[in-house]
């Protein structure tokens, strides 16, 4: 197996074209997990940690971020400027394992792995937040809610890296919470809620809410977010869009929860979420 | 005697403490010789088949590849502690998915585990049974057909098909004792299969010397099971055996006996080379052990007033594919289904089987937890349909000093009282809990009794040329601190510092024989081999001050750091050092200065007071420590949570050697019992194990800890030892899931019958109770 560390983004697509079987090593958390119990078995790893340009976080002129694939999410649970409805994506990254694992996993390796049990998914798709795609021939941007297109599969085509994630300006107001249950802390979630929530004179003025580990992918449903907008949040509206949701969503069963308590943690972790981020808001 | 008592009753820092902090700890897995080769092994991927043949040639002819070995090269007989049901490696079948089959030595550790899966293995797959039921169904596949002649040391059932052990004890007049009871209850309740979760996977290094003799550094409870076993599996005479403990990372009862040792041998033993394996995570839990999973009916019956007058069990544990400790880890469990308390009429019945599963035996509490959580569990039901408070209820029938327990044997002493109103005075134990919103708060409480006396040890302590003390016991400090305790105990006896005496590593060529660091036995039994050891020392040393001061031995006596005086005189021409003492032994009379220990728990049932039948005899295990335990948890009521909040503990001693390594047994037992309690529970899908990983199988971890887990060590002498000591490291465990169950249970008014309280099923039966 060969082994490539390029320092520049272009260089590193190309290797990735050279060689239709290399993949890009990132942390490695997840990769070389999978490489010891051959569950891949890579030509090639071409390492991203020395390409400067997937390492920063910018803040865009408009209030919004641009956030490096190679950003580990320790850097991003530390990151004071994601506040409001982006505090969902820190929340997210801040549960996810435990140090070892912030420390050397990033949020590209996250997003490209496409694990719908992983805490960073379902927080991107509630934030509205875009994936900038690098590819051998262009770059484009996919919405989050659309890159995930299924477990373990996403919008990426083969020798295309994820080098970016934008975050948009949230609306005046907004409050992000990530709300996940697991079996033990930094376990993976058996379901977790992100929502992004504006109140505005006690009404639901803006809300995006997002399930982790629901589903093959993260699960968004406009329906249960129109039942929610304009409402108080009252009991009723609250089960009614958790029923839209829970309808929406088909977990799997493991050794983590059935599906059916799963689908029973809807409601319970949805309720909680929201008056988390009601509080907050 | 205040001068033997200096070094005990404190805490010094263990002694391998440094080096455990620094990173430098030897471990049997970090060890390297010179040519040595890695080990990795071949497991079978059927729950039950019949192996027709090995090619191990693409394996031999991958390069770096130095020796394969099977079940043909296997030179000795069967193994087994109590059963010789099973080989070094599978042979004839494979009767759990996981079991090693064939292993391979090579150059590097990569080289093996791909050569390993280069060892053709041709199978014919056999119906296999998952569970207890399919196992003793009519006409099932029998696991071991030729049972009935295999070399038992206990009475096994005749022509029972899957089933290993049948065990029975009638107390009183059993099941009729019922008749007694103004109110009985009964209940089923079902116990998980938890794994060990030591933090260092099963690891050994083997190598053969020129003459012939086989080193073997592993990672064990037991030297001598281990040298014990090398004999027994392959033939090899013990002068032929050499077996040492490294540090050890770990063992709960999951390295009590042997484990990779066999194979690394044979490995070694066929490269010519030394061969080093360590086992993946995944290995070692796909295909070393795991605690009985099991079902318990339970059934007591009390007088209006709490007087306890009835107790019937019945028990079945699975046991898996291969008996290892299971007949013993059953009657232990039946010796404490009646509980410790004074029932007069007694029925405890309990059964193993055979499973295609992994191997259930010893860890940590061997039996008790399963019976204490169906018992405990059920002396608060008892407690709430009686009406009275589940402390006073077993106050009421605590088991004292000269009561007997179910076999007969009579306790010497018990603290079980006093540590019941210990922790209710200190859990503070009727003021009510508030809870956050949502949530329910509620305490609970247990009580337990676990043994600490068991089988042999010996001690050797020697006088070194400067005045020290070496000790050597073959007792191996498993991570509790045993090492530290038993230098203590040496210390006490010849009034000296700790760091006067030295603990010789564990090794089968110098050390005396000791059974091995299970049962909460070293500080108990082998501290008694050490005593009488360090005694003898003391008794030569005074010899010869007498004859060095001219004066009677009987008015001598010892002084701190290493020196004997005569008493009433404190000049110091009045006194000899031990290194003055040392040297006339060695260079002019008498000759080096050695003393030696030797104990045998021995303890008869009496089958007067107990009827037994099918039972392993239980007489080479005895006295008993008692301990209670309350603790608060909070249940999530939204999503079944349990989180305990603070937990109280308090264990009789007999008298803290060293309180430090106390308190954290305590710390760390009562954690493993609450993963027991809470989340960790090994799944199959037939007999496919569905979760060998720290990723689906979750312990708790610091984290998930109470922030207190209050240790209140109590000191009530056991008579039978000369320190008065008595072993505490299994009781937090034992104790924390039936606290754990009463106490969700005074949360939210469930009475749950079933381990691991998952939120799933927590939250289930939340809903269903409306
Ligand atoms: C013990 C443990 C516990 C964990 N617990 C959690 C948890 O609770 N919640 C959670 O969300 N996650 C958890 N994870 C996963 C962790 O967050 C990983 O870090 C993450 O999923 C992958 O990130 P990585 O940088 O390590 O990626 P890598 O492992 O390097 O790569 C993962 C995959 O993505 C590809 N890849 C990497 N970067 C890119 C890129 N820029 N463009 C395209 N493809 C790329 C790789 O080729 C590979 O296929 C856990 C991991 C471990 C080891």
């Amino acid at each position: 197996m060969d082994f490539y560390q390029p320092t520049s983004l272009d260089a590193a697509l190309a290797l990735l074209a050279a060689d239709p079987e290399a993949l890009p090593l990132a942390g490695g958390a997840t990769l070389v997990a999978m490489m010891n119990a051959d569950l891949v078995e890579p030509s090639a790893l071409v390492s991203l940690r020395d390409v400067a340009e997937l390492q920063t976080i910018e803040a865009a002129a408009d209030g919004g971020f641009r956030i490096g694939a190679m950003i580990s999410h320790a850097a991003l649970a530390d990151e004071a400027r994601l506040g409001g409805g982006n505090e969902v994506v820190r929340q997210a990254a801040a549960r996810i394992a435990h140090p070892q694992v912030r420390n050397i996993g990033t949020l590209g390796g996250a997003v490209a792995h496409g694990d719908p049990s992983s805490d960073l998914p379902a927080a991107l798709v509630a934030a509205d937040a875009a994936i900038e795609i690098a590819g051998p021939a262009a770059r484009r941007v996919v919405a989050a809610e659309n890159f995930f297109e299924d477990y373990l599969t996403t919008a990426l085509k083969p020798g295309e890296m994820v080098s970016a994630i934008t975050l948009p300006v949230q609306p005046e107001g907004a409050v992000g919470h990530y709300e996940k249950f697991a079996r033990v802390h930094g376990g993976y979630a058996t379901l977790s809620v992100a929502v992004v929530l504006a109140m505005a004179g006690g009404e639901c003025s803006h809300v995006r809410v997002a399930l982790g580990a629901a589903g093959a992918t993260p699960v968004r449903v406009d329906a249960a977010e129109a039942r929610l907008l304009g409402s108080v949040l009252d009991a009723d509206a609250v089960r009614d869009a958790a029923a839209i949701l829970a309808e929406a969503s088909d977990p799997i069963d493991d050794v983590r929860g059935s599906a059916e308590y799963r689908l029973m943690l809807v409601p319970r972790l949805l309720g909680r979420a929201l008056a988390a981020a009601e509080g907050g808001a | 005697m205040s001068d033997i008592e200096s070094a005990i009753g404190k805490s010094p820092p263990r002694l391998e403490a440094a080096e455990k902090a620094a990173g430098q700890a030897l471990f049997s897995g970090d060890m390297v010789l010179p040519g040595m080769l890695h080990g990795a092994l071949l497991t079978s991927p059927y729950a039950h088949a019949r192996i027709l043949s090995y090619d191990a040639s693409a394996a031999l002819a991958h390069p770096g590849v130095k020796a394969v070995v099977t079940a043909e090269d296997i030179t000795g007989g069967a193994i087994g502690p109590l059963v010789r049901d099973e080989y070094a490696l599978a042979r004839g079948k494979t009767r759990y998915i996981g079991e090693p089959v064939a292993a391979v030595a090579a150059e590097s550790e990569a080289i093996a585990r791909l050569a390993a899966r280069l060892v053709e293995v041709e199978y014919e797959e056999l119906p296999a049974v998952a569970t207890i039921a399919e196992a003793m169904a009519e006409g099932a596949p029998l696991l071991h057909e030729d049972f009935a002649d295999y070399f038992k040391i206990y009475p096994a059932p005749e022509n029972g098909g899957n089933l290993m052990t049948r065990g029975e004890a009638v107390m009183g007049r059993g099941t009729d004792g019922f008749d007694e009871a103004d109110i009985v209850v009964e209940g089923v309740y079902e116990v998980g299969a938890q794994y060990h979760a030591y933090m260092e996977p099963v690891s050994v290094l083997a190598a053969f010397a020129p003459d012939g003799r086989v080193t073997v550094w592993s990672s064990t409870q037991s030297i001598f099971r281990v040298q014990a076993n090398l004999h027994e599996g392959l033939g090899i005479p013990m002068t032929k055996i050499r077996c040492v403990a490294a540090r050890v990372g770990g063992g709960f009862g999951g390295k009590a006996e042997v484990s990779g040792e066999l194979v690394a041998v044979m490995l070694a033993r066929k490269a010519a080379a030394p061969v080093r394996l360590v086992l993946s995570r995944d290995e070692d839990m796909t295909s070393m052990r795991a605690r009985h999973p099991g079902t318990l009916r339970v059934k007591t019956g009390a007088k209006a007033d709490g007087t306890l007058v009835a107790r019937e069990v019945e028990l079945w544990f699975d046991a898996g594919a291969y008996a290892d400790d299971s007949p013993a880890v059953l009657s232990v469990s039946l010796q404490y289904a009646r509980g410790p308390y004074n029932i007069p009429h007694v029925h405890v019945l309990g059964h193993a089987v055979y499973t295609n599963k992994l191997r259930f035996g010893a860890f940590r509490g061997f039996g008790n937890p399963q019976a204490s959580f169906a018992g405990e569990s059920q002396i608060d039901e008892l407690a709430e349909k009686l009406g009275i408070d589940p402390i006073e209820l077993r106050i009421k029938n605590a088991i004292k000093a000269g009561d007997r327990w179910l076999g007969g044997q009579t306790i010497t002493s018990s603290a079980l009282g006093d540590a019941l109103r210990a922790v209710r005075a200190a859990s503070d134990w009727t003021r009510p809990r508030a809870a956050p919103a949502g949530c329910k708060r509620g305490l609970g409480v247990s009580a337990v009794a676990h043994t600490c006396a068991f089988l042999s040890a010996g001690a050797i302590v020697r006088l070194q040329g400067d005045g020290t003390v070496i000790v050597n016991t073959g007792a191996v400090d498993i991570g509790q601190g045993s090492d530290t305790a038993l230098s203590q105990m040496c210390a006490a006896a010849l009034g000296l510092d700790i760091e006067q005496v030295s603990f010789a590593t564990p090794d089968t060529d110098s050390a005396p024989y000791n059974y091995g660091t299970v049962a909460s036995r070293v500080t108990y039994t082998v501290g008694h081999a050490v005593h009488e050891a360090a005694m003898a020392v003391r008794a030569q040393l005074f010899d010869h001050a007498a004859a060095m001061l001219e004066c009677a031995p009987e008015r001598l006596e010892l002084r701190p750091g290493g020196r004997v005086g005569v008493s009433g005189e404190p000049a110091r021409n009045a006194e000899v050092s031990f290194a003055d003492i040392a040297g006339r032994s060695l260079y002019a009379v008498g000759g080096p200065i050695t003393g030696s220990g030797s104990f045998m728990t021995s303890d008869p049932l009496d089958p007067e007071h107990t009827k037994t039948s099918g039972l392993l005899d239980l007489g080479v295990l005895s006295v008993r420590s008692f301990g209670a335990q309350a603790v608060e948890v909070e249940v999530d009521e939204a999503t079944g949570a349990v989180r305990v909040v603070e937990a109280w503990c308090a264990h009789d001693a007999g008298r803290a050697v060293n309180p430090g390594a106390i308190e954290s047994q305590i710390h760390g037992a009562f954690t493993q019992g609450m993963g027991y309690a809470l989340t960790e529970e090994l799944l199959w899908e037939d007999c496919r194990l569905v979760n060998p990983s720290f990723m689906d199988y979750k312990f708790p971890g610091a984290m998930e800890a109470p922030e207190r887990i209050n240790a209140i060590v109590l000191e009530t002498p056991e008579v039978s030892h000369p320190l008065g000591v008595k072993g505490v490291a299994e009781q937090p465990l034992v104790a924390a899931a039936p606290a754990i169950n009463n106490a969700v249970s005074a949360a939210t008014g469930l009475r749950l019958k079933r381990i691991p309280l998952t939120p799933e099923r927590v939250l289930n039966a939340l809903l269903a109770k409306g």
